[in-house]
């Protein structure tokens, strides 16, 4: 046997193990076609092995390239493992970890020239890692949004967004091809004044083209989140508006407890709806949403939660696999600190500006308060001066009047003591403008509730009553009504009326001082168990020195009278039907203005 | 002839009320506070007190009181440079109150008219 005879037959029983092998194999000869494939080759190629015989390589692969120089002349420069494509009978583009290795043999019908001993083919190992890949890939996704996530966060906490911005970068996230790629999200917030879960903001295309142009722009951009929120300003904003629609139709009561996305809130835990569930409230939530599955996320604070993102696929109709679940309650979690954090934050700085604005208006108000004080220590100041100068004045004009009269018509003199009074008539004049008119004719009124004002002056007595065996009974019942008076001046009144009720029971007895609410008034009296007045005193009683008492100016009842009536009041007095004299007073209410 | 009692701290004033006053034909005597007016009050037994209110010591508004507590029958003009008095009930009490001018023509009619209603009154 010739050594050629030799090689071939070797090589026909290599060829033939070669053959039955499972390992998807390939001899490729010197110009770069496949001599030999195994069994193993064509199952991943989708052909028989035997059809593989004779076919370029470079056909093979994706691209045609990755393989130009294997197997010519036997060199290869694919010593080392490579990853790289091959396309299948079907089409389909297959990925492969490839490796070859210097291979001598020699065929029958290769005209291999050259030495004999040395390695003229190829020897090609594949690797089908289809399978590895996709768990690669799913690897990678979930470091990917475990990154995205711990960027958002950060950019959640760390920025100083606004509430809106922060619940801007979570629906994007919601949606994001780098975030949690859900097609739509739905933020829900409680609104504490009306006790409802509330649809504030939502994102996602409405239709399938929409979709696919927004998805086709993002794809390009870079998984940052501000240039995610850019991107999104661009391509998304114009589009969601059938979104917003839905959720602003979302309200559910808080305290339909029920229902599905309340339960969520108290249940603090992500919820799947798969198209067959029936719930309270899923039938509703599908028939906004128009889609059969979507899942539930509580936004959960410490404090509680203060709402829901609900997110759905209602464009792809994907499933919403376990792992997209389990990223939205950590993205829900993070979320809900977020925003619950930005709502303290910018509580803290209304709070800092409101203060702010009270320390201002404070400064401006002590600054005014001292300008006001300066002017009117001014004004005390020229008004004391013209005070002064009055008493001289009245002097001086006074006796120049006095010396004219006591002049001859015909003196000289008597002109020039006109001269006098007559300026002095002057000055005064400029005195009495100065003082009494501009003077403000204002009493020192002001909006007093009415009941305290007599408590008070009745129990400034408290104790002298007691003293004297007299027992103070207060019945109040005006219900707080407001009115503008002299609080100083009625509070006089009224202890007036205690004087003379005490005085009228000297032995000891007791005093009651009623208000109540009477027509277009308030009424105050004060009764005694002393023994009256005679009939004919009682229309006396408020005229000016009229006293029955030996003693005293007899003023007392006068002054009241002057004092209610300069409050628009009238005063009173009669005698009890069970005894004992009652006086009395009644305050006007103001005038109601009419309402249009 | 009826009895005026002028109560004002300034001499000068006294003699131009007491001068005015007695060419319009009244009697009068003076006090230079109010303690003293307080103290003719009783035993001179006015017909009128002409009475300032800003005194040194015991103010016109006290003394008033305590006149009318005497003798609550005997008229009391206020007679005083502060308009501003007008607003003080306490002050209510007196029969007039005339500001301070050196046209006396006011005070004098007041007196007169008092003068001549208290007459009435008795008569």
């Amino acid at each position: 046997m010739d050594h050629r005879g030799f090689l071939r037959r070797r090589a026909d029983l290599a060829t033939a193990g070669f053959e039955a092998a499972e390992s998807p194999m390939l001899i490729i000869n010197p110009v770069g076609e496949i001599a030999v494939a195994s069994k193993g080759a064509g199952i991943l190629l989708g052909m028989e092995n035997r059809e593989l015989m004779g076919m370029v390589l470079e056909n093979l692969f994706v691209p045609p390239s990755s393989v130009a120089d294997c197997g010519k002349d036997g060199h290869c420069s694919i010593s080392v493992l490579r990853q790289l494509q091959v396309r299948n009978a079907g089409g389909d583009v297959i990925p492969v970890e490839v490796q070859c290795s210097p291979f001598m043999a020699h065929y029958e019908g290769e005209d291999t020239g050259g030495d004999p001993d040395r390695p003229n083919h190829c020897l090609m190992l594949l690797a089908d890692i289809r399978e590895r890949n996709h768990e690669d890939e799913m690897r990678a996704a979930r470091l990917a949004k475990l990154s995205l996530l711990n960027q958002v966060s950060e950019a959640l906490y760390g920025a100083n967004l606004s509430l809106d911005q922060i619940i801007e970068a979570v629906l994007i996230c919601m949606t994001a091809g780098q975030g949690l790629r859900f097609n739509r999200a739905f933020l829900l917030l409680v609104n504490e004044t009306n006790d409802t879960l509330q649809g504030e903001v939502a994102i996602g295309p409405s239709n399938a083209e929409e979709a696919l142009r927004i998805w086709q722009d993002l794809a390009d951009q870079a998984g940052d989140l501000f240039e995610m929120m850019t991107s999104y300003d661009q391509s998304i904003k114009k589009t969601d508006v059938a979104v917003n629609e839905i959720v602003r139709n979302m309200i559910v009561p808080m305290d339909d407890l029920e229902h599905i996305l309340i339960r969520v809130m108290a249940d603090r835990h992500v919820l799947r709806v798969r198209g067959d569930m029936a719930m309270p409230g899923v039938d509703t939530m599908r028939s906004w949403l128009s889609c059969k599955e979507f899942a539930v996320a509580p936004l959960t604070t410490r404090a509680g939660s203060i709402g829901v993102i609900v997110a759905d696929n209602a464009i792809s109709g994907a499933e919403i696999s376990d792992l997209d679940l389990e990223f939205l309650q950590m993205f829900a979690n993070q979320s809900a600190g977020a925003i619950e954090n930005s709502r303290l934050y910018h509580e803290l700085e209304q709070r800092l500006l409101d203060l702010r604005r009270a320390h201002q208006k404070q400064k401006d108000d002590q600054e005014t308060l001292i300008r006001m004080e300066r002017l009117s220590v001014m004004g005390e100041t020229s008004a004391i001066v013209a005070h002064e100068l009055r008493n001289p004045l009245v002097a001086i004009g006074g006796f120049a009047r006095t010396l004219m009269r006591n002049l001859q018509e015909d003196d000289p003199n008597r002109h020039f003591a006109d001269i006098i009074s007559s300026e002095v008539t002057r000055m005064e004049t400029i005195i009495h403008d100065l003082l009494d008119f501009i003077r403000p004719k204002k009493r020192l009124r002001k909006e007093v509730v009415v009941d305290r004002i007599v408590a008070e002056a009745a129990d400034r007595f408290q104790a002298e009553l007691e003293g004297k065996g007299i027992r103070l009974e207060m019945d109040l019942k005006t219900e707080g009504k407001v009115l503008e008076i002299h609080p100083g001046e009625i509070q006089q009144v009224i202890q007036n009326y205690i004087v003379n009720a005490m005085q009228a029971q000297p032995g000891g007895g007791r005093i009651e001082v009623r208000s109540r609410l009477v027509d277009g008034g308030v009424r105050i009296e004060v009764r005694d168990d002393g023994p009256g007045f005679a009939k004919d005193v009682g229309e006396k009683l408020f005229s000016p020195f009229f006293s029955t008492k030996t003693t005293g100016s007899g003023l007392g009842l006068t002054i009241c009278a002057q004092i209610i009536k300069s409050h628009g009041g009238i005063t009173g007095a009669m005698n009890s039907p069970e005894g004992g004299a009652v006086f009395s007073f009644i305050l006007p209410l103001p005038r109601s203005t009419p309402t249009a | 002839m009826s009895k005026v009692l002028i109560v004002d701290d300034e001499p000068h004033l006294r003699l131009l009320y007491e001068t005015e006053l007695r060419r319009a034909g009244f009697e009068t005597m003076t006090a230079c506070n109010a303690a003293q007016g307080l103290e003719f009050v009783e035993t001179m037994k006015p017909d009128l007190v002409i009475l300032d209110i800003r005194m040194a010591g015991m103010d016109g508004i006290e003394a008033l009181q305590r006149i009318l507590e005497r003798d609550n029958t005997v008229p009391v003009v206020l007679n005083t440079a502060y308009s501003s008095y007008k607003d003080n009930y306490l002050t209510w009490a007196a029969d007039a109150y005339v500001t301070k001018s050196s046209d006396v023509t006011e005070l004098l009619d007041t007196v007169r008219d008092l003068v001549d209603a208290r007459t009435a009154a008795r008569n």
